[in-house]
């Protein structure tokens, strides 16, 4: 009896002790998104006068409330991700929430001051639907002659790189008697596996060589120094100073510097590790923010405050010379 | 001069007939062999497609089309065509018959679990077109539907497939 105790509780213990210690990498959201061609040429538009240039817009909101098409296709595609342990944010209901949060954000006050929430321009343009991968969906019901067919264009774009990193595109069988609902269905059960064997080597490649994100550092306009002025005692330019961080800390110093001047770095394709272990001991998720702000501590300690600005999972601004 | 001739045209194609129909014989028993014809979507989670198999009998050949069946979903992946778009296999690591060996022998011996994952839509022994007499026996084709979401599933259970999830 004692000896099972001991054996149950050595298990327990084991058990804690790899949940403490093997934590999971910060999962992606994924969106799918009735692409611009779509809506556009559907009529799901808003137009505006830029300073005289005509703009169009996708108008997601109508699209999602009257096509039929749209929302069969988003559902199907949502139960099949959900069912490969991926449940789909939906676009429709992300749209609801950001109404209703602005709307209670607006009315919100503290009950002892009557204080209204504070919240910056910056935070305000922030409230918008987002996802770390966007599923760009694209599809159209063509005839030909009496028979019917299906062309569905499918493209998973990572938000942040701009990347696609998967995507099929076809045209289905044609049919008479088909219904287009039944042909939709069809076409997506018959492009999902690929879709997501897409998927998966992305996964993979994140999981063997980092996860790919984009980083910019940028300068205050009050700060009276530059991504050219020397700092250390070597007399080193701090834009030199931050490449040597980037190529010591990425995963295999895999980075790319695509551009640069005295008041800006842009540092795209970097592979950041997909975890680390805390002060602690504990393997955390890493993300950009987390990355950027082990350089926020690094050059703050040469004495150059920085503000750390996220821009999502995967991209991140450092803006130097004060918070 | 015109014996030696013949003789060294002898010599040089006797290997290489021998060795086409040595091919062919390892052809059949090979496990990448599959032979498979798609011929629509299938429901949700399932694949169908026609398949043939070899055997002594009508019979064998119609289990070893089942397993070819099972087969090609697991290692090879499915064309595209009659509507349906190419699947991809569920194991996407390379030599991952190799690798797991001890695993799909035990799956795909005789009665194995791999049955459990075909829906054959025609029952009757197949004929016409479909069932072939051959020297040694005969090539059969029938048409099946895979539980494909559910092979996989159960693949990924057993740790062999990775998980599209895995690791987040």
């Amino acid at each position: 009896m004692m000896v099972n105790m001991k054996r149950l509780l050595l298990t327990f213990s084991l058990l804690a002790f790899a949940i403490l210690a093997f934590g999971q990498a910060k999962k992606p959201i994924i969106m799918v998104v009735p692409s611009d061609q779509y809506c556009i040429s559907r009529g799901y538009k808003m137009e505006f006068n830029n300073q005289g240039l005509k703009q169009v817009l996708p108008d997601y909101k109508t699209a999602l409330q009257t096509d039929p098409d749209l929302r069969l296709v988003v559902t199907k595609m949502g139960q099949i991700m959900a069912d490969r342990g991926f449940p789909l944010k939906d676009l429709e209901q992300e749209l609801k929430n950001l109404e209703q949060e602005r709307a209670e954000s607006s009315m919100l006050t503290s009950s002892s001051s009557g204080s209204e929430m504070a919240e910056s321009p910056i935070d305000a343009l922030k409230r918008v639907a987002k996802a770390d991968i966007i599923m760009d969906l694209d599809f159209e019901v063509k005839r030909q002659g009496p028979q019917k067919y299906i062309v569905f264009n499918l493209k998973g774009l990572d938000a942040y790189t701009a990347k696609q990193v998967s995507g099929v595109a076809g045209a289905g069988s044609p049919s008479t008697s088909a219904s287009p609902e039944l042909l939709l269905e069809e076409a997506v059960l018959s492009h999902m596996d690929n879709f997501n064997a897409g998927l998966m080597r992305h996964f993979e490649d994140m999981f063997a060589k980092g996860r790919e994100v984009k980083v910019q550092i940028k300068v205050w306009a009050n700060w009276g120094e530059n991504l050219e002025s020397e700092f250390g005692s070597d007399g080193k330019e701090l834009s030199s100073i931050i490449e040597d961080w980037f190529a010591d800390n990425c995963v295999e110093g895999r980075f790319n510097l695509s551009d640069a001047t005295e008041n800006f770095m842009k540092f795209e394709q970097v592979r950041i590790p997909m975890m680390r272990t805390d002060d602690k001991g504990r393997q955390r998720a890493v993300d950009t923010r987390s990355f950027v702000s082990d350089l926020r501590k690094y050059l703050n300690g040469m004495g150059i405050p920085s503000k750390l600005y996220m821009r999502g999972l995967g991209e991140a601004w450092l803006i130097l010379g004060e918070k | 001069m015109s014996i030696a001739v013949t003789v060294l045209a002898v010599v040089m194609v006797l290997p290489a007939n021998a060795q086409t129909r040595k091919e062919r014989k390892i052809l059949w028993n090979s496990q990448y062999n599959y032979e498979i014809e798609p011929v629509g979507v299938g429901q949700d989670g399932t694949k169908v497609f026609k398949v043939w198999g070899y055997g002594k009998d009508v019979g064998a050949a119609v289990m070893n089309a089942k397993e070819a069946a099972v087969a090609a979903c697991i290692f090879k992946g499915l064309p595209g065509g009659g509507g349906s778009a190419p699947t991809p296999p569920i194991c996407s690591q390379p030599n991952a018959e190799q690798i797991h060996a001890d695993y799909f022998e035990k799956f795909f011996e005789v009665g194995g679990k791999y049955l459990q994952y075909i829906a054959v839509t025609n029952d009757a022994d197949p004929s016409g077109e479909d069932r072939i007499k051959m020297k040694k026996g005969f090539k059969v084709a029938i048409y099946v539907q895979v539980m494909y979401d559910a092979l996989r599933k159960q693949l990924e259970a057993d740790g062999i497939a990775r998980r599209l999830d895995s690791g987040f």
